[in-house]
């Protein structure tokens, strides 16, 4: 089972088979800056600073250009870690979390 | 007092899709549109609800929108159109019939925010699922949502205003809603127009050139649409916002993606009739938010930044 870390809050989740980087971190409780979830939009781009990751469905390349692939740039609503990774948001974005009951996972940046 | 348009209505949507076979299912499966044709990397569908052939054309590669067809009600009226549209100062250009499946030949128009729109007075008449002979009140056979009738699309344009314009000017549509900068300075932030008496056939928001915001169907009512979030649900269909009301239109809504990632709406409630001396309602863009979801009074992220 392969983790995301999502940089810098130090924070990790790990992701089930087959799952993309958007859909563990929003069922780990976190939330940061997604559209339209299917591959379409490209609002939830982040940088992958570390690993590898993988698309099993096809991507429009006007959505996730092969340049961006290039420089590290992935969509995280179709990419499927396929490496242990570690994740940057995109500038001007951040994780919020959903507070637990002890108000341990409101995520900071470390 | 505004002439009445000879636009009859949104007519057809030609889609991109990055997968057919997904796409199929959701149209098909979950609400409940029939594939009527279909060829190697394309299909073509329609609601239970709708007579013409068909109403929305997918084909595999990419996303977003191919074109929009609206149906119109002679070829004098074509004629007319085109040469408003010429003196207005867009492209135009004449299809032949068959270009496009059962449908007759046509005029193709670049609008100012570069979207295609296509016009044409024929189509392969096929009927309603119910028919028109002592007809039921729905089919029992109905999958799904159960969508009526593709209503109205939302493109995003650099110049909403300009757009409006195109459409009041070469097409005789009316604005029903707009929002503007303020009641003093008003440039059009978003214009919602019509042809007929619905509160939108075609409306425009500020937003990169030739992209769609969302194409909405036609439900009955409130629980109808509740009822479509339950398969949305169901279904595993991410839902953008909803079950709401706008504060324009006045429209009950969810909007939620398809595979692809392309927005559509399921819209219900004809919150009045645009009639010929219908006055403009005018919202200011600090009252947008209220506008656009009148419940939440807030825009998510994703209203003003997805397009597709």
């Amino acid at each position: 089972m392969a983790e995301v870390e999502v940089s810098p809050y130090n924070i990790s989740v790990e992701v089930r088979a087959g799952e993309t980087l958007l859909r563990a971190i929003v069922r780990s409780g976190y939330k940061y800056r997604y559209g339209c979830r299917r591959g379409g939009c490209g609002f939830c781009k982040v940088h992958l600073v570390l690993g590898e990751v993988g698309y099993e469905r096809p991507i429009d390349a006007r959505v996730l250009t092969d340049d961006e692939k290039v420089s590290g740039v992935c969509l995280s609503c179709r990419a499927v870690p396929l490496t242990n990774v570690v994740i940057e948001l995109q500038e001007g974005d951040r994780l919020r979390g959903i507070p637990q009951s002890d108000g341990s996972s409101v995520p900071r940046r470390s | 007092m505004g002439k009445t348009s000879a636009v009859i209505r949104l007519g057809y949507v030609h889609l991109r899709v990055t997968d057919l076979e997904e796409a199929r299912n959701h149209y098909s499966n979950t609400l409940g549109m029939e594939v009527v044709h279909e060829e190697p990397g394309k299909l073509w569908l329609k609601c239970w609800d709708e007579w013409d052939h068909h109403s929305l054309v997918l084909e595999e590669g990419g996303v977003g929108l191919v074109k929009l067809g609206y149906k119109v009600e002679t070829d004098d009226d074509l004629a007319t159109f085109e040469n408003r549209a010429q003196t207005f100062g867009v492209t135009t250009g004449r299809f032949g019939a068959g270009e496009n499946l059962k449908v007759g030949d046509g005029l193709r128009l670049t609008l100012p925010s570069e979207h295609t729109v296509e016009l044409y007075t024929d189509i392969e008449f096929t009927g309603t699922e119910t028919g028109s002979i002592n007809p039921e009140a729905w089919p029992r056979n109905m999958r799904g949502v159960g969508t009526h009738w593709i209503d109205h699309a939302l493109i995003a344009a650099d110049d909403p205003g300009l757009v409006e314009r195109f459409f009041q000017e070469v097409l005789d549509f009316k604005t029903a809603e707009k929002v503007v900068d303020s009641i003093e300075h008003p440039e059009v932030i978003g214009t919602w127009m019509t042809c007929g008496e619905s509160p939108h056939d075609l409306a425009c928001i500020k937003g990169p050139n030739n992209k769609l915001h969302h194409f909405a169907y036609h439900l009955e009512d409130w629980s109808s649409i509740l009822r479509a979030g339950d398969i949305f649900s169901m279904d595993d269909v991410p839902i953008d916002i909803g079950p709401t009301r706008h504060g324009i239109t006045r429209g009950t809504t969810i909007y939620f993606f398809d595979p692809s990632g392309n927005r559509n709406e399921v819209f219900a409630g004809l919150g009045y009739r645009v009639h010929q001396d219908f006055p403009t309602i005018n919202w200011t863009v600090d009252q947008l938010a209220k506008g656009i979801f009148y419940h939440a009074r807030e825009l998510n992220d994703a209203f003003t930044s997805v397009f597709t």
